[in-house]
């Protein structure tokens, strides 16, 4: 396949970026070819079906368990009544659409093949406008693969993959050139990626990822709407490469923290606007790298929550022209690392008069307008050091952390300087989106390991106070 | 092994310094021996090896355990009253006696018994830094004899009581004599000697000079009286030399001068000293004689003006 | 004055002869239960069982205030603040009683008397730091529980089994250094210089080895794998990832040193740290034992 122009600014640019992309990226190289067809096996129930029907048609399965392997090849509606279950026998791709306009819908498709190489996947979708409609896909080594299929609608599938190594996992869901496609209240878990190859105009809305590598992908893809979507427990929840145009808003990063631990990633990015996200509990909650990738537009964080990330976000020296207003910045271990060497000055995180929550904010609002009297500068000594020696992280919460960062702020000789500054902080955090819901821990658990840690306590005393006068 | 006590050859050293040079001792069951000595003729020390809280060279054996092999097994013969009771202030006399009780592995103490033994009757709820000085060490006394132990072992009991303490104590103690245990005291009070002890052991820098019958022992110190001067520590050397220019053969001691004299010169050496503006703050005349007054009339009222100390040089160089 | 009995009728009982002293569990209990109730009628015991509770709920409502009215619960950031607190008071705490112990008593003329008792100086010990190691656990339960107690009350987030998990090692942690306190306090001469060296020893293992191994790190360029075996001999240090171990399942959050270790070890690396401090609690007895059976205790 050829390199498409991803960025035309920068014909040089561009054969740069895909060169690199297919260094480090080489399980994504173009998906394996096709195998023509499926003719030679002789044809299961629903197979049989499929062949007597004629285009325009509704199928009804009746429940049961079909060992089959199905190619779709005239547009039908094929709708599961009760479980109908499609099972592969550990063999091959299950389901293969070969003619645009089909819809299946409420089937379990299950036990593919574990071919890396060939890609064995639970449905294979090569034509135009098909719907896949809460089904749901286990035990499989790819879920749904879209092959230059633009105008489907993947909605309300559950995808779960095979419990492997990571290494020898498939995709969940993976979009290659299919423009306009509608990725909506899906569940992918225990996959590799749910990614996107060359596909532009995509919404993803309203899914569910966790324990892949990486919950959302995003590769040469351009003007993507990211909404309201959970990734947790992944290794990196959304990843964006050599993207050009997002929008991601009012999704739920947490917990992610893989081996990269990116709530989301952001590699040679492009006119992206990052909004109303909670991002919290990564290793680091955001982390950009070359982005925004021209001078087009800025990068825009606004109302974000980044709450106790190890970092709340990262910069590579080569993130330049970013601006952050009015985020929450709440108890990240280190709310804004730079990686390297680099500086934050190409980075900003105040713009006219709205700048940020940051919950280590010392001033105070006399006048009361809501925004801190005081610049708000990040300088203390034991960031510095860990951002210059990752090692030093080793010490986080032992006294010897305060005693560094006291004498750090004792001793001006050795205060470092200001990482950033943010001249109109907020007093108040801005509030969350409706989506944040609040999950309260029991509190009878917490209160009943109280009492029986003061039981033990009060055991203890009463066993002293007991006189042991005799035996 | 019909010793209760066997002492052979012990030594024990602090640094180059000897405390106890080769001392041997024996002790049958029933017969009471004192230590006696100055202040660091190492009386505490031998006690404190007999209690195995020492390492020592040489072979100690009580009932005929070894005590640093067998120490639990020694120790639980020997009931043993300190100098003075040091243990936690806040427990009671009846929490007190519970705990030692147990440490003995008594399987249950009659606390009322042991109490009224001592005269403490009454005190149980008493804590322990409530007691004079006097109860304390009848409450020691008390620990010791729980369980009956065949062995006592006294050191210095009555060297932090006063003058009427000390006189009871040596009552309740003379009571215990010939019951058939065996007691081991130090001492440096002849009155304490005289009513408690058949034998006694002199140590002199840590080495036992000799070992006499009690009897002996006190006829001999009975023959003067000691003058014990009470001096500021500023004045004492100037008082030494003024003494010794005087005639007299003066020693120190912790707390003032130990002045032998004969009956007709116990004026002399105040003269001495007033001539040379040495201010006396206080005194006594320790008489061996009321030490054998206390031990043929135990239950004696009156007071007695006691010394405070008397070292066995004083004793035995008095002319009379 | 009391009237005095004018013959004591007590006579030696011949079966004291033939009796057994009282083997070493017997003895062994019977002091832990003197210091038990010793220590739980001292004053520092409900100080610190006081400011322990006090200091908990400081540090809980605080990283509660820092989510700013967010609604967000901390992720064990309670927990996080506890784990510093506890790295602070109790290491104090166990050393300077652990110190005082043997030493007071020593001073006192207490241990000379206990020890003419038909007890062994082994006992002794043992008694002494399983009274004391009672009255600690009294007191990080107490402190720990009432904490926990007034946070389900007024609703905060914290984790139960995260203070369980924290209360557990905390008391492994005082353990250790009950152990390191009474070697201590067997071999310093007077009680005072037992707990200025105690609380020397806490100022080194709280401040001064981290300091210079962060030093280490920035001057030498330790290796990770050097910086995290260094750190293996702090038994704070061991504690501190031990407790994020537990509460986090991972110790990622400490970075390099820590991905090293979880990529090393695995979850293995519990062991690792439950051996480290079980070494800690082990071997400075041990010492102290050893010690005591040799040294006068006058």
């Amino acid at each position: 396949m050829m390199p498409n122009a991803v960025h035309p600014a920068s014909a040089f640019a561009a054969v740069l970026v895909v060169a690199t992309a297919f260094a480090g990226q080489a399980d994504h190289a173009a998906p394996a070819p096709v195998s023509g067809g499926r003719s030679t096996l002789p044809l299961g129930p629903i197979g049989m079906r499929i062949a007597a029907a004629s285009p325009g048609d509704t199928l009804e399965i009746d429940p049961g368990i079909y060992r089959e392997h199905l190619r779709i090849d005239k547009p039908l509606t094929i709708v599961a009544r009760g479980d109908v279950v499609i099972d592969g026998g550990g063999s091959g791709d299950i389901v293969e659409i070969v003619a645009p306009d089909v819809t299946l819908r409420g089937f379990v498709i299950r036990n593919t093949g574990i071919d890396l190489d060939k890609e064995n996947a639970a449905v294979r979708v090569l034509a135009p406008r098909v719907a896949l409609e809460n089904n749901r896909l286990e035990d499989i080594l790819f879920g749904i693969d879209l092959r230059e299929a633009p105008d489907c609608r993947i909605v309300g599938n559950r995808i779960g993959g095979k419990d492997l190594d990571v290494a020898r996992r498939g995709d969940g869901l993976r979009l290659w050139r299919s423009d306009r496609t509608l990725v909506e209240r899906n569940t992918i878990h225990d996959g590799r990626d749910a990614i996107l190859w060359y596909s532009s105009n995509v919404v993803v809305r309203g899914n569910h990822g966790f324990d892949c590598r990486y919950g959302l992908h995003l590769m040469f893809s351009d003007h993507i709407t990211i909404l309201d979507n959970e990734f947790a427990g992944n290794s990196v929840g959304i990843y964006l490469m050599y993207t050009t145009g997002v929008e991601l808003v009012g999704n739920t990063l947490v917990g992610n923290r893989g081996p990269s631990g990116y709530g989301i990633g952001l590699k040679e990015t492009d006119q992206f606007s990052i909004r109303d996200n909670l991002i919290a509990g990564n290793r680091s909650g955001v982390y950009i790298d070359g982005s925004p990738f021209t001078a087009a537009k800025p990068g825009e964080f606004t109302r974000n929550t980044f709450a106790y990330n190890d970092v709340g976000c990262t910069f590579l020296p080569s993130a330049r022209g970013n601006e952050f207003t009015e985020n929450n910045f709440v108890d990240n271990i280190d709310q804004v690392a730079v990686a390297g060497r680099g500086a934050l000055d190409a980075n900003r995180f105040w713009k006219g008069e709205r700048g940020n929550f940051w919950s280590d904010y010392t001033g105070y609002d006399l006048n009361n307008d809501g925004v801190g009297d005081f610049v708000h500068e990040s300088q203390t000594l034991f960031e510095n050091l860990m951002d210059k020696r990752p090692a030093l992280r080793l010490f986080l919460f032992s006294p010897a952390q305060q005693a560094v960062e006291f004498v750090g702020r004792a001793i001006p000789a050795v205060r470092p300087e200001a990482k950033f500054t943010d001249e109109v902080p907020l007093m108040r955090p801005v509030a969350l989106p409706a989506a944040v819901v609040e999950r309260k821990p029991a509190r009878e658990a917490i209160a009943l390991s109280g009492i029986a840690l003061v039981g033990v306590g009060g055991l203890l005393i009463a066993a002293a106070r007991t006189s042991r006068r005799t035996s | 092994m019909s010793y209760m006590i066997h002492i052979e050859h012990v030594t024990k050293r602090f640094g180059r310094a000897a405390a106890v040079d080769d001392a041997t001792l024996d002790l049958g069951a029933g017969e009471s021996l004192a230590l006696w000595g100055a202040n660091g003729a190492g009386k505490t020390t031998l006690i404190r090896c007999v209690l195995g809280l020492l390492g020592f060279r040489g072979t100690i054996r009580v009932g005929g355990h070894d005590v640093r092999r067998d120490g639990k097994a020694a120790r639980l013969l020997i009931g043993y009253v300190p100098q003075e009771l040091g243990f936690y202030d806040d427990l009671t006399v009846c929490e007190a006696v519970a705990f030692f009780s147990r440490l003995k592995g008594l399987p249950h103490t009659d606390t009322d018994r042991t109490l009224a033994t001592v005269g403490l009757l009454g005190h149980e709820r008493k804590r322990i830094r409530e007691l004079s000085g006097g109860m304390k060490q009848r409450l020691a006394l008390a620990i010791a004899l729980l369980g009956d132990p065949p062995v006592l072992v006294l050191d210095e009991v009555t060297a932090s009581l006063d003058a009427v303490g000390r006189e009871e104590f040596v009552n309740l103690l003379a009571g215990l004599s010939g019951t058939g245990r065996t007691l081991l005291f130090a001492s440096h009070r002849i009155e304490e000697v005289a009513a408690l002890s058949g034998r006694v052991a002199v140590l002199e820098a840590g080495r036992i000079t000799r070992v006499v019958p009690c009897a002996d022992f006190v006829a001999e110190t009975d023959r003067g009286t000691v003058l014990h001067l009470f001096l500021a520590p500023s004045v004492r050397d100037q008082a030494m030399q003024s003494l010794r220019v005087g005639g007299f053969s003066p020693h120190l001691n912790g707390v003032g001068i130990l002045v032998p004299v004969t009956p007709e010169r116990k004026a002399a050496p105040f003269r001495l000293l007033a001539e040379a503006r040495i201010p006396v703050d206080d005194f006594e005349i320790v008489s061996a004689t009321h030490a054998r007054r206390v031990a043929h009339v135990p239950h004696s009222a009156s007071s007695s003006p006691g010394g405070n100390a008397v070292p066995h040089l004083a004793a035995t160089e008095v002319s009379s | 004055m009391t009237s005095l009995p004018t013959a004591v009728t007590s006579s030696p009982n011949a079966s004291a002869a033939v009796r057994v002293p009282p083997g070493l569990l017997r003895n062994v209990l019977t002091v832990a239960h003197r210091e038990l109730r010793d220590a739980i009628r001292s004053r520092w015991f409900w100080l610190y069982t006081l400011s322990f509770a006090i200091l908990g709920l400081a540090v809980s409502f605080v990283s509660a205030a820092g989510t700013g009215g967010t609604g967000l619960s901390g992720f064990g950031r309670t927990t996080a603040g506890l784990i510093n607190l506890v790295l602070l008071v109790v290491p104090l705490m166990a050393l300077t009683s652990g110190a005082a112990s043997i030493a007071s008593d020593r001073e006192r003329g207490m241990l000379a008397y206990v020890l003419a008792q038909p007890v062994s100086r082994l006992e002794v010990v043992l008694g002494k730091y399983l009274g004391l190691a009672g009255a600690l656990l009294a007191c990080l339960s107490l402190g720990l529980g009432t904490c926990a107690l007034i946070l389900a009350w007024k609703g905060l987030r914290t984790s139960p089994a995260s203070i369980l998990w924290l209360t557990g090692l905390s008391l492994l942690l005082a353990l250790a250094m009950l152990s390191l306190g009474m070697l201590i306090s067997v071999l310093a001469r007077r009680a005072s210089v037992a707990v200025g060296t105690a609380i020397f020893v806490w100022l080194a293992l709280v401040f001064l080895t981290d300091l210079a191994l962060m030093a280490g790190a920035l001057a030498l360029r330790l290796r990770i794998e050097t910086l995290f075996g260094l750190s293996l001999v702090n038994p704070l240090q061991v504690f501190k990832m031990w407790s994020l171990h537990a509460v986090d399942a991972t110790l990622d959050v400490l970075g390099p040193a820590g991905l090293y270790a979880m990529d090393t070890f695995g979850d293995r690396v519990a062991i690792l740290f439950a051996a480290a401090l079980v070494a800690w609690i082990i071997l400075p007895l041990g010492a102290a034992m050893a010690l005591f059976a040799r040294r006068s205790p006058v």
